[in-house]
């Protein structure tokens, strides 16, 4: 397998606390790879890193091939590199449709004159969009929904949303963070199913969370965080029987999660 | 299932159609007054809220991105500087000194606007409200360029057609139709989607591959050059440019009108621009008394209506659909 | 050019007008800091107490000593009437307080112009002296208003830091939602506020409107340099006004004594606008 995503060294410390330091790992084209850790490990400031929403103080993020290191949001966008956020994040004034339509931009957006005009290629790309969108939203459940008002659907249904709008920009790796934080068990597991279904689609996951049930169940591989550095990586098996894993991390917040 | 969604999508919104009859209307309206009303006083003003229209809906570009900007008289003052001193120094025509005028506008726009686009909220109001007094400082000044405090006398009209009172409203008329029609054109393309999003989620919408300061910058630029179509219309109306013309009073006149009108919308920008430049004209034998009553309708307009005049027609309708 | 007298001058020139604008700027941004109000008709109350000064102490000739701060009371009470009448609409509304107070300033600024005239008018000096110190020339009257202004921001500072309702201003401006549970009555700690924002800038009007000329429009001036202080200190912050008035009253008095008003004005602009791009929070204030 070919590596998609691969960070060397990645660090980042804020007003001299260390929040996220030497980490290295790679994503397989393919793989759904869990972020794991308990609150404060670092987790979040990772996401951030990866997904270019701030930037890192050392190391190197190499994306398909190509150095991207501390390259802004919307250029990882432009390359595939796409995430959601834990809280959820819609344009709350405005239907589900809107809301889906606005995560397709970089294929929506047709050029500033094309757009301007209302051309037919500008229109062609509407219409092919649209069925796009309609498709997505049939599969997350929420076709029904498309004129209702993004801010007034109930927490999971949001969430869902958040992830039709990453899924309309096309990504080739998908990020998640923390995707089922706040969810009943039962709604957990149709996101569960959910992922492993964006993955048939040929999407690279890496899903960040605190849950270890959840996420080991999901992952090909798992990266574990601790104080931001990492505590250990393999697979779910090799982790869960990590000495360091259990007394850092399991054998505290086990119960909880 | 699908398809039908698929179709109710495609289908534009009833409203648009409804608001575009409301502009044709209007239009027609504006073109036919100075033959319904002959008198020369409502002429001049016809003129005037045009050229504000042309103030007033750029700056509600700019707000639309989420930022208010208090500079935006400054910038129609580069653009009136340029055109007039461009024809009366260097004896341009006036259909090479107007884009000239806006583009001298949309210049210092590109030059600080990657700077002050990064701040915002109440910051890039204070950073805007000190630019545009930079500015105001720049055509105080620069004597020997701008004519200091006295400003330029005798700006000649822009073409012989245009020298009446007559021509010159159907120059500006023109202007407004042209500039607004730009402006509700972006707004409701693709392009306005994006600007919309970005000032709603700006994060989000990164994510999403929007490149935000880019577009800000962009948006900003546009609406500084159409800010300068009524800077350097002014001075030919006026027939003279001084710096009162351009001051923060006047930003703040076009912002006012951008609020009392309503924010979120371009139609806002237009009500707002008739309601502040027909009243002050109407009331003006006595000047003070209608600025304290101005004042205390801002206040009351802030205090009960925030969404500005255009509210009321919203709520009117909510009250209807409640019965 | 730099004799010991003319910078000593420099330097009293600075104080004085250093401690209005300190006495402007602490206003504004207990208004801000506290209610999240931006006071757009700050200029207008600076007006108003100059009027009062001119009247108490120009025409009906008061102790110079009482008609300063009496001038400035009466401003602060008859505003309370403009606190419960339209101030109140506005706390916490911070965008709509903008708009809302420039209206206001409007109407201020002009029913001024209707009641007195556009004209200005001269409050005459406390005294006409001058103080020798050494070799050194020193008008009086402007170490009076540095002496006064230092009184009251003595005050002021006690007053916040000792008394009951100063902490609970304070805390108001702290986070408003814990002050209301920890049981503090936000709409008096509000008044209070209110009161003490608007009794230091008419103070402030009186003494720069003796400094300079009276007149309806001569707010503006105050209002974009409380602007400026309360941003180079940081937004809210009562120790970065002080520090941001005491800057800017210095700059402006050397820059202007020795090239000239306009590169002073020129020069406070461009640094402020440059620290908002990339210090918004300001000198003493903490990013967000």
């Amino acid at each position: 397998m070919s590596r998609l995503l691969e960070t060397s060294g990645l660090s980042r410390s804020f007003g001299g606390l260390r929040a996220v330091a030497g980490l290295s790992f790679a994503v397989a084209e393919g793989e759904i790879l869990g972020l794991i850790g308990p609150n404060g490990a670092g987790k979040t400031t990772a996401i951030n890193l990866l997904s270019g929403v701030i930037k890192p103080n050392a190391g190197r993020v190499v994306f398909a091939g190509e150095e991207v290191t501390g390259l802004p949001p919307h250029h990882l966008a432009r390359k595939g590199l796409v995430r959601t956020f834990q809280s959820t994040v819609v344009y709350g004034h405005r239907t589900v449709r809107e809301n889906a339509l606005r995560g397709a931009f970089l294929g929506l957006y047709p050029g500033v004159v094309p757009a301007f005009l209302g051309t037919l290629r500008a229109r062609a790309r509407r219409r092919e969009t649209e069925d796009r969108i309609a498709e997505l939203l049939a599969w997350f459940g929420l076709d029904h929904l498309g004129e209702a008002i993004a801010g007034s659907l109930p927490y999971g249904r949001q969430k869902s949303l958040g992830m039709v709008i990453a899924l309309a920009a096309r990504p080739r790796l998908l990020m998640l963070d923390e995707p089922v934080a706040g969810l009943a068990a039962e709604e957990a597991d149709q996101v569960l199913e959910t992922i492993r279904r964006i993955r048939q689609r040929g999407v690279t996951l890496i899903v960040v969370d605190h849950n270890m049930r959840f996420i080991s169940g999901l992952c090909d591989r798992l990266v574990v965080l601790h104080h931001g550095q990492e505590l250990a990586q393999g697979t779910p098996q090799q982790v869960l029987a990590d000495s360091a894993v259990i007394a850092a991390y399991l054998g505290r917040g086990h119960g909880a999660a | 299932m699908a398809s039908v969604i698929g179709a109710a999508a495609r289908s534009t919104r009833p409203r648009i159609s409804a608001l575009h009859g409301l502009v044709a209307g209007a239009a027609l309206l504006l073109a036919l007054w100075p033959l319904v009303f002959g008198n020369k006083f409502l002429l001049a003003l016809a003129t005037l809220v045009a050229l504000y229209a042309i103030g007033a809906a750029s700056l509600h570009l700019i707000i639309r991105t989420g930022h208010v900007s208090f500079a935006h008289a400054g910038f129609m003052g580069v653009a009136g500087y340029v055109a007039v001193l461009s024809q009366m120094r260097l004896g341009l025509p006036f259909a090479a000194a107007l884009p000239l005028g806006c583009l001298a506008a949309a210049t210092v726009a590109l030059a600080i606007g990657p700077l002050i686009l990064r701040v915002t909220g109440k910051y890039f109001v204070l950073v805007t409200f000190l630019f545009g007094e930079i500015l105001r400082l720049v055509f105080t000044e620069w004597t020997a360029v701008t004519g200091g405090s006295n400003g330029i006398f005798d700006v000649p009209p822009p073409a012989p057609v245009f020298a009446t009172p007559l021509g010159f409203y159907y120059l500006a008329l023109g202007a407004a139709v042209l500039c607004v029609g730009i402006v509700a054109r972006i707004l409701g393309s693709e392009i306005g989607r994006t600007i919309d999003a970005l000032r709603e989620a700006e994060r989000l919408a990164e994510c999403s591959g929007v490149p935000v300061i880019r577009w800000k910058v962009a948006v900003f630029v546009v609406a500084c050059a159409l800010a300068g179509v009524q800077g350097v219309l002014q001075a030919h109306y006026l027939r003279l440019i001084d710096p009162t013309t351009f001051s923060i009073v006047e930003s703040l006149n076009l912002v006012v009108m951008n609020v009392i009108g309503g924010m979120q919308r371009l139609a806002g920008a237009l009500i707002g621009a008739l309601f502040l430049t027909a009243l002050p004209e109407l009331l003006r034998g006595y000047v003070e008394m209608q600025r304290v009553f101005f004042g205390i309708i801002l206040i009351i307009v802030m205090a009960a209506l925030p969404g500005g005049i255009i509210e009321i027609g919203a709520r009117l309708r909510a009250l209807g659909k409640a019965r | 050019m730099f004799t010991p007298t003319l910078l000593a001058q420099v330097v009293v020139n600075g104080l004085s007008l250093g401690a209005i604008y300190v006495l402007v700027a602490l206003g504004f941004t207990l208004l801000f800091g506290i209610m999240r109000v931006v006071n757009f008709a700050h200029g207008a109350f600076a007006v108003l107490g100059g009027y009062a000064l001119y009247y108490l102490y120009g025409q009906y000739r008061l102790p110079y000593i009482l008609a300063v701060p009496l001038s400035a009371l009466l401003v602060a009470v008859i505003s309370l009437l403009l606190e419960r009448c339209v101030f109140r609409w506005f706390y916490q509304k911070m965008f709509q307080s903008m708009i809302g107070l420039l209206g206001l300033n409007m109407a201020l600024v002009f029913g001024s112009v209707i009641i007195w005239d556009t004209y200005e008018r001269a409050i005459p000096p406390a005294f006409n002296g001058m103080l020798q110190l050494g070799g050194v020339i020193l008008p009086l009257d402007r170490l009076m208003v540095v002496a006064i202004a230092a009184a009251i921001l003595a005050l002021f500072w006690l007053f916040m830091s000792r008394s009951r309702w100063g902490l609970a201003m304070r805390a108001a401006a702290q986070d408003v939602e814990i002050a209301e549970a920890q049981g503090i009555d936000t709409l008096s700690t509000y008044r209070l506020a209110f009161f003490i924002a608007i009794f230091m800038t008419a103070l402030a009007g009186g003494l720069y409107a003796q400094i300079y000329a009276l007149s309806p429009f001569m707010g503006d001036r105050p209002l974009v340099v409380a602007f400026i202080a309360v941003i180079l200190g940081g937004m809210g912050s009562i120790p970065g006004a002080a520090l941001g008035g005491l800057i800017l009253g210095f700059t402006e008095s050397f820059l202007s004594t020795f090239y000239g008003a306009t590169l002073s004005a020129f020069v406070s602009f461009g640094v402020v606008i440059l620290l908002l791009i990339f210090r918004p929070w300001g000198l003493l204030g903490t990013p967000e």
